[in-house]
């Protein structure tokens, strides 16, 4: 049997009057990098926090290689690896005790998170800042860092909100590499953006999400058809013209 | 003055939106409560001797104490807001000082200094209205600047260490003025140096001595100075450190969420605040009798510690902030736990070492002393926790927390409010122990240490099921930064059927009668042999009935209790069978709980 990498089916979250995400429906494919596309407020951030467990849906399910994240949490959390955006961390250790604390409330032996952890500290390059708190880490750092707690336990699939926003390009392009190899091997992803440039340079599928609804997913090709995925995703979105006016005191 | 209108302005609006809801309610009790000591301080006017003069000390302590409790002041307009804008620090510092006239407290203290008026001397009533003024104005500069150096102190582990100590000592002192009262020998009299501090100088103003005007305005602009420069220090300092860590032991999950904490409470300087400054009000706050000569107060440090620092860690989920992703990511990893046991090992051994030494120097009385010190710290290590995943304070993230480190979280009337609810939860965990050792010595060690255990086994595991099955809303609540509208919708008595509504609230309401006048009040005084007591039930029975009396009045109040308790969760748990919204409720059941209108 071949379970979808992540199933969420007819999401929806309503926070006072406004509707959030309204049914969302999304296959990410095992062995596919996914990206979500959307402007601001969306409804990105929303989908994948309740895809993942950490918000509660007004309805609707998402299903981690076929275990409920609502009903079976433990399984479909051990299979997940969650970047998410803004969130803190235990701010006052470093690097090195984030990852080995995670690791062990993971369940995993205190040699094997050793392991781990000396392996993404150097790949990720964050071996020269051994005695910074994560306080004191810069925004690349931190997203490397909430990398590396996504990838510790080893699982199929990652979710990123938001992985390249604020980084800069050498800590992206890290970033980047660690990904491919991460789909190379078998693994799924899933990653927001609103970076169409991104999206289409790194995904094989694309979902666009425009007021909480899905406006069009499946394989890159397909949705972008001749065009670029910027103007298919202009399309799709309605841009407003309000914007082309330019500023009156300039 | 065009910065200081603007400044006023943006304030008045952030206050109008801020006068709804939970918060107005906060904001409206606060200030009744506010007036009513204005009025109290209105009447000292009439009263002979320097009454007055001490209860503006009174007030101008709270203006620079009160911050500390309340996560640093009023933060409504912060000068990082306005840091790029390019003002000279003097005129910012002006603007801002204007519009911290704007607000609850000022208004209320201006109130309170109108008894400036009364005090006058006859003529020189007009002096009162300048004097009125400057002396707000010191008030409120004061204010300021102790916040700024204490934001300073906090930048360094030796100055949080140092501003807990004073802290400390300081409201230590405050709650015991009566031993100095009689130390100073006056019996019922001010000490004559309290109208020659900065408070009484508006009051020597009119009463004719007109050189304290002068005074006040050299006053006024030195810590205006003082404050602008504070201010141009405050804002983008950072620190890096560069210590050395200790390695890693940790081999387990539940020991990796004690190391986790026990880090964090080491490296945190705002939790080494909290923590010297319960330890500082603990010490102080029982050995200032000492000045009496008398050492009976010396080994209630230890207790006072523990409650105190209960109170000040009881937003303990809260001050990590959106942190919480990772223990909801992680479900089994023990994390609470863990946190009972990392904040056992803080708090406990301290408070333990301060009990011995302080009841061997007072020689005893040991048996209520480690009683209460046992129950204490297993009802805190079990309340804290509880109280921190029930009351959840939103916090400010670590890595956001502004340039004043006292503030923790943008709500800091509630989060005042948790401590006092703590203190007192806190407090009545001790109870029995200590009412076990007052009636039979040192079995009361054994109850302390029993019901220590069972406080912190069974409210933990309620604390851990209420995190497990809450987290999600308890994350949303620490990303939005607000609470739910309407609050607390765990206390809320679900829908329930008329007749069953009155059965809860009866026995909710009245249960207390039977349980603890009729019952347990009653025991005390059988047990003390005392009898046909006003309306104690069993003291008036025949002798074989009395004891039989009082307990059967225990478990009728006991049911009762669980009655009013019982038939609500039953009624709760049959409206949410599942969890999880596996399937869509349709909207308007009574058990759909609909999110909070909180999105940003």
């Amino acid at each position: 049997m071949t379970a979808a990498a992540l199933e969420i089916s007819g999401l929806a979250k309503t926070f006072g009057d406004k509707v959030a995400v309204d049914h969302v429906d999304l296959t990410v494919p095992q062995g596919s990098f996914y990206g979500l596309v959307g402007q601001n407020g969306a409804g990105k951030t929303t989908t994948l926090s309740m895809a993942v467990g950490l918000l509660r849906p007004d309805g609707g399910a998402a299903r981690i290689f076929g275990a409920d994240v609502w009903s079976d949490p433990a399984r479909a959390k051990q299979l997940v690896g969650v970047l998410p955006d803004g969130l803190a961390m235990p701010e006052r250790l470093t690097g090195r005790e984030v990852l080995t604390y995670l690791g062990l409330l993971r369940g995993l032996s205190k040699e094997v998170v050793a392991e781990r952890a000396e392996e993404l500290l150097s790949v990720l390059e964050l071996r020269d800042a051994e005695k910074t708190l994560v306080i004191e880490y810069s925004t690349g750092m931190r997203k490397k860092i909430g990398l590396a707690t996504a990838l510790l336990h080893a699982p199929r699939l990652l979710v990123l909100d938001e992985p390249f926003e604020a980084v800069d390009p050498v800590s992206a392009a890290t970033i980047k590499m660690i990904l491919r190899g991460f789909v190379a091997r078998g693994g799924s992803i899933v990653l927001s953006s609103h970076v169409m440039a991104l999206v289409e340079q790194l995904c094989d599928h694309v979902g666009v999400i425009d007021k909480g609804r899905v406006a069009a997913a499946g394989p890159l090709d397909e949705v972008r058809g001749a065009a670029t995925l910027e103007d298919r995703f202009v399309e799709l979105v309605g841009a407003d013209s309000t914007g082309a006016k330019g500023l009156s005191w300039l | 003055m065009a910065v200081a209108v603007t400044l006023v302005r943006m304030k008045i609006a952030i206050l109008r939106h801020s006068t709804t809801g939970q918060r107005g309610g906060m904001m409206a009790s606060g200030g009744v409560l506010g007036l009513l000591l204005a009025a109290g301080t209105i009447y000292l006017a009439f009263q002979e001797g320097d009454w007055l003069a001490a209860a503006y000390a009174g007030w101008m302590l709270g203006w620079i104490i009160g911050p500390v409790f309340s996560g640093g002041g009023d933060e409504t307009l912060r000068p990082e807001f306005f840091a790029l804008l390019g003002l000279p620090a003097r005129r910012l510092a002006a603007g801002l000082l204007v519009s911290a006239f704007v607000g609850v407290a000022p208004v209320i203290s201006l109130v309170a200094l109108a008894g400036l008026v009364f005090a006058a001397a006859p003529g020189n009533v007009l002096v009162a209205v300048p004097a009125m003024v400057l002396q707000l104005a010191i008030f409120v500069l004061l204010s300021k600047v102790a916040v700024g150096l204490l934001g300073i102190a906090l930048r360094s582990r030796v100055g949080a260490v140092g501003a807990g100590l004073v802290n400390g000592a300081v409201l230590a002192f405050l709650g015991q003025a009566w031993v100095f009262a009689v130390a100073f020998g006056q019996g019922g009299r001010i000490p004559s140096f309290v109208r020659y501090l900065p408070s009484g100088w508006g009051l020597l103003a009119v009463q004719g001595d007109y050189l304290a005007l002068l005074a006040m305005a050299v006053l006024i602009v030195l810590l205006l100075a003082a404050w602008a420069a504070l201010l141009a220090g405050r804002t983008g300092a950072s620190r890096p450190s560069t210590r050395g860590r200790r390695p890693m032991r940790a081999a387990t999950a539940q020991e990796a969420v004690v190391a986790k904490e026990l880090r964090t409470w080491s490296r945190d300087l705002v939790r080494t605040h909290q923590l010297t400054f319960a330890l500082a009000y603990g010490v102080f706050f029982a050995g200032a009798p000492l000045a009496l000569g008398w050492t009976g107060m010396l080994p209630w440090a230890a207790p006072v510690f523990i409650v105190m620092a209960a109170a000040m860690t009881a937003n303990l989920y809260g001050i990590d902030g959106t942190a919480l992703w990772l223990t909801l990511m992680t479900p089994g990893a023990s994390d609470m736990r863990g946190r009972q046991r990392a904040w056992l090992v803080t708090v406990g051994p301290v408070a333990v070492l301060l009990a011995v030494a302080f009841t061997l120097v007072a020689d005893g009385p040991w048996p209520l002393i480690l009683a209460s010190v046992a129950a204490l710290l297993g009802g805190a290590a079990g309340l804290v926790p509880l109280i921190s995943v029930y009351a959840l304070v939103p916090g400010t993230d670590p890595q956001r927390r502004g340039g004043n480190p006292l503030r923790t979280s943008e709500d800091d009337g509630a989060l005042t409010g948790l401590a006092y609810l703590t203190m007192l939860l806190v407090a009545l965990s001790g109870a029995p122990a200590v009412v076990a050792a007052l009636l039979y010595g040192w079995w009361g060690v054994a109850a302390g240490l029993a019901t220590g255990a069972l406080c912190y086994w069974g409210l933990g595991l309620l604390a851990e099921r209420r995190l497990a099955a809450q987290g999600p809303e308890l994350l949303h609540m620490m990303r939005t930064g607000r609470r739910p509208e309407g609050g607390g919708r765990s206390v809320k008595l679900p829908d329930l059927p008329k007749p069953q509504r009155t059965i809860v609230m009866t026995c909710l309401s009245l249960g207390a009668i039977p349980l603890f006048p009729q019952g347990i009040v009653a025991a005390a005084f059988l047990a003390n042999g005392r009898v046909r007591m006003s309306w104690f039930l069993a003291t008036y029975m025949p002798p074989g009935l009395r004891w039989p009396t009082a307990a059967l009045m225990i478990l009728i109040g006991l049911t009762m209790y669980g009655v009013g308790l019982w038939i609500p969760y039953r009624a709760k748990k049959r409206a949410k069978p599942v969890d999880g919204p596996a399937e869509a409720r349709p909207a308007g059941t009574p058990s759909a709980r609909t999110d909070p209108a909180v999105y940003d």
